[in-house]
């Protein structure tokens, strides 16, 4: 009908202007939809144009982390099942104590004397907590069922998985830059109360003791390990990655082959079939700018 | 020129009197000149406080308060087809032709929209903000949009820009948009008697206190204007969360003389609030159409306000100084309005604003649009659901589902409660020029009881 796309009638006939004072435009109508409608839409600014080959390295990362959590399951099924005694269990504590610690020495900066007492002291205290408190945990669970405690353990541990921080280390590493979110402190808190749970299942304190000090160990540490890791060099980032998978799959394969099949399964998932697919749904990425939008303050605001 | 029919109109939003704000005034006002033309205007909202039931406001604008309490921000409950009984009485009691609903944050107008739809009224939409597209409240807001306006027989905005972003939420073809500004109560809103002299210069701010409305710019702002000039003085009204932080500004740059903090000032004493100053300053991050401009352009103030959304398509542009939203270049733009200040004359700019806006208008050209919404064709439900397939893989199966059960649910109500036995409501007229119009109309005189 009327609605006319931009054409002037007559040479006497005033150009449309976008102003919404003065009232109707004299010769056009309210519905007017001139060539100039949506010239300041901005498409796609901010879209980072994704390389696959990056894609896969970063997410070896992912890879990695789900293999120390399957290395510490795999040692609760040992524990549980008795196949480790107490002894071991300590020994197996004290050796990752070291290696950790060695490991953070080289890559991180050097750490003067008085900062190295520091955390030597804190350490020390954090194992004198945990020993006094593992008799509580060992009667922690004692009137809930088995299955409860398994079918929770594994809700946790798929929590912890699914929010952990993945490019940090919630335990802030010296020199890092950012805060932990608040995603990767819940991660943190569901892993320390699976092992928890799981500690309060084993027949004697001082297996407690020893079970609750390895999986502390390893989820409070070893995010923190393997950023250092990572910042120092990404060539032995991949080594130990590709070694810590390898490790894994060949202890899940002497264990159980169904858990062998699952876990092969999901290492192939995250490392070659999630980033093909993430680049594949990027094109579908429509991100639209204008001057509808709300303006940014271009200062941080301070309290 | 043929006769003009006269429309019976339901307007349908959350936000009405009591509430004061942009889309209260706007239903308000158009509601009044709409009568004046000699349509029939009836309004529904929900129950503020204690006032629940029908109310007569000026000149016979009858206001349905449906007994539902507001749940979250001035919203009621949505419970899709709770309100079904309800519309469909109003709509049948009052002979309404058209439903006109407001806001597309409102959730009782979504669902007035959807059941009139359903019962075969033309329904026009209009709405008065703008929103984004990214984060999640954004887009859950644009989906609910698109549902709405997939059958929509009209719609409105308020400013080009807000088309723009109207057309990119919903996806409706342009040409069913229509931009209809807002407009100013000039009559309401005069400069003062005398011109203020120019010794001492006032700037004023009104607005709510919160983010949106720019008042952290506003703390980076005040205290370096009142160092580069001595002689200008702020009067800040109005109330917020960041009311506060304004407060520590003024503290620790020490400009208790300097800058005036008011309060919450309530809509009949803004008038008395703005004469007082020289300039308006306008700081927020986000508008489709800027009323508060207006109001203090119609009372001879030079506004100064930030370059954001529908604001600069409001006023021309010797009647306001934009600047990006930077504390500096809103310095600098303030800096300049002080100096085009001499020139400015508050009586000439106040009958220029009586040319560019009038809510007369604002009636007239939302007549025309009425007017197109009635010729539109009817569409039984077959052609409507086909309007609602396209809106998505999934979202569009579950927009038809329903409307399958609106329809289902309204022809329940048909057979429980007939039509026919429900009281159709006799029109009072207040007001002497309509009787001429009701010799004409098939309207019955009635006495008032």
């Amino acid at each position: 009908m009327e609605a006319s796309i931009g054409r002037r009638s007559s040479p006497t006939q005033p150009k449309w202007r976008k102003v919404a004072y003065g009232g109707m435009q004299p010769g056009f109508q309210d519905n007017h939809t001139d060539e100039s409608f949506l010239e300041d839409m901005i498409m796609n600014a901010s879209v980072v144009k994704r390389d696959l080959l990056k894609v896969m390295l970063d997410s070896v990362s992912i890879s990695q982390y789900v293999c120390i959590v399957a290395l510490v399951v795999l040692v609760w099924t040992y524990t549980l099942r008795s196949s480790f005694n107490e002894n071991s269990l300590m020994l197996l504590d004290i050796i990752l104590l070291g290696a950790g610690f060695f490991v953070f020495q080289l890559t991180a900066e050097m750490l003067s004397f008085d900062l190295l007492l520091s955390y030597v002291l804190k350490i020390f205290f954090f194992i004198t907590g945990v020993y006094f408190l593992s008799p509580i945990y060992h009667t922690l669970t004692r009137s809930i069922s088995s299955d409860s405690i398994w079918a929770l353990t594994a809700s946790l541990l798929v929590l912890h998985l699914f929010l952990h921080n993945y490019s940090g280390s919630t335990v802030k590493a010296p020199g890092a830059l950012e805060n932990p979110t608040f995603t990767s402190n819940i991660s943190l808190n569901a892993s320390i109360v699976a092992s928890l749970l799981i500690a309060s299942r084993l027949p004697s304190r001082l297996h407690v003791f020893a079970i609750v000090l390895f999986s502390l160990q390893v989820c409070l540490f070893a995010p923190l390990v393997s950023y250092c890791i990572k910042k120092c060099s990404f060539r032995l980032h991949l080594c130990f990655s590709f070694g810590l998978m390898a490790a894994t799959l060949f202890f899940v394969y002497r264990l159980h082959g169904l858990l062998f099949v699952l876990l092969s399964g999901i290492l192939v998932f995250v490392n070659l079939l999630g980033p093909y697919w993430l680049i594949r749904i990027q094109e579908y990425k429509f991100e639209i700018n204008g001057p509808w939008d709300e303006a940014k303050l271009c200062f941080n605001l301070t309290e | 020129m043929s006769k003009q029919e006269k429309h019976r109109i339901l307007m349908v939003s959350d936000f009405f009197y009591p509430n004061f704000g942009g889309v209260e005034n706007h239903i308000y006002y158009l509601s009044q000149c709409l009568i004046n033309l000699g349509h029939k205007v009836v309004v529904m909202t929900h129950a503020y406080q204690n006032r629940s039931g029908v109310r007569y406001m000026t000149g016979g604008l009858k206001v349905y308060y449906v007994p539902w309490k507001p749940f979250l921000m001035q919203n009621t409950l949505p419970t899709f087809y709770g309100t079904l009984p309800i519309v469909r009485t109003i709509l049948i009691r009052e002979k309404i032709s058209l439903v006109h609903g407001h806001q597309a944050f409102s959730t009782l107008c979504h669902e007035a929209l959807m059941h009139a739809r359903t019962m075969g009224y033309k329904v026009v939409f209009t709405d008065h903000s703008l929103y984004g597209f990214g984060d999640v409240g954004s887009i859950h807001m644009n989906k609910v949009l698109q549902f709405t306006l997939a059958d929509v027989t009209q719609a409105i905005c308020v400013s080009h820009t807000s088309k723009e972003n109207t057309v990119l939420r919903s996806g409706l073809p342009p040409e069913k948009v229509f931009v209809i500004p807002n407009a100013v109560d000039t009559a309401m809103f005069k400069p003062a008697p005398e011109r203020l002299s120019n010794r001492e210069i006032v700037i004023i701010v009104i607005s709510r206190l919160v983010y949106r409305k720019g008042a952290d710019l506003l703390v980076e702002v005040i205290p370096e204007v009142c160092r580069l000039h001595p002689n200008v003085r702020f009067i800040i009204g109005g109330d917020g969360p960041k009311r506060v932080r304004l407060e520590e500004m003024r503290e620790k740059h020490s400009l208790q003389d300097r800058v005036d903090m008011l309060g919450a000032v309530p809509h009949a004493k803004v008038q008395s609030v703005l004469i007082t100053g020289h300039i308006f300053l306008n700081s927020s991050l986000t508008e489709a159409f800027c009323i508060a401009i207006l109001e203090a352009a119609s009372c001879g103030l030079l506004t100064v306000s930030t370059r954001v959304g529908g604001v600069p398509e409001v006023l021309p542009d010797d009647m306001v100084v934009l600047a990006e939203p930077d504390p500096n270049d809103m310095v600098q733009a303030i800096t300049r309005a002080i100096h085009i200040l001499p020139r400015i004359d508050p009586q000439e700019m106040h009958t220029r604003m009586k040319t560019l806006y009038n809510w007369h208008d604002v009636a007239r050209r939302t007549e025309i649009v009425y007017d197109r919404a009635l010729r539109c064709s009817s569409q039984n439900l077959l052609e409507r659901l086909s309007r609602y397939l396209p809106c998505g893989s999934w979202a569009g199966k579950l927009f038809c589902l329903v409307m399958i059960i609106d329809f289902l649910f309204w022809r329940l109500l048909q057979l429980w409660q007939p039509d026919r036995n429900i009281e159709v409501v006799p029109d009072i007229h207040l007001t002497n020029h309509m009787q001429d119009k009701t010799a004409r109309d098939s309207n019955m005189y009635e006495h008032l009881r």
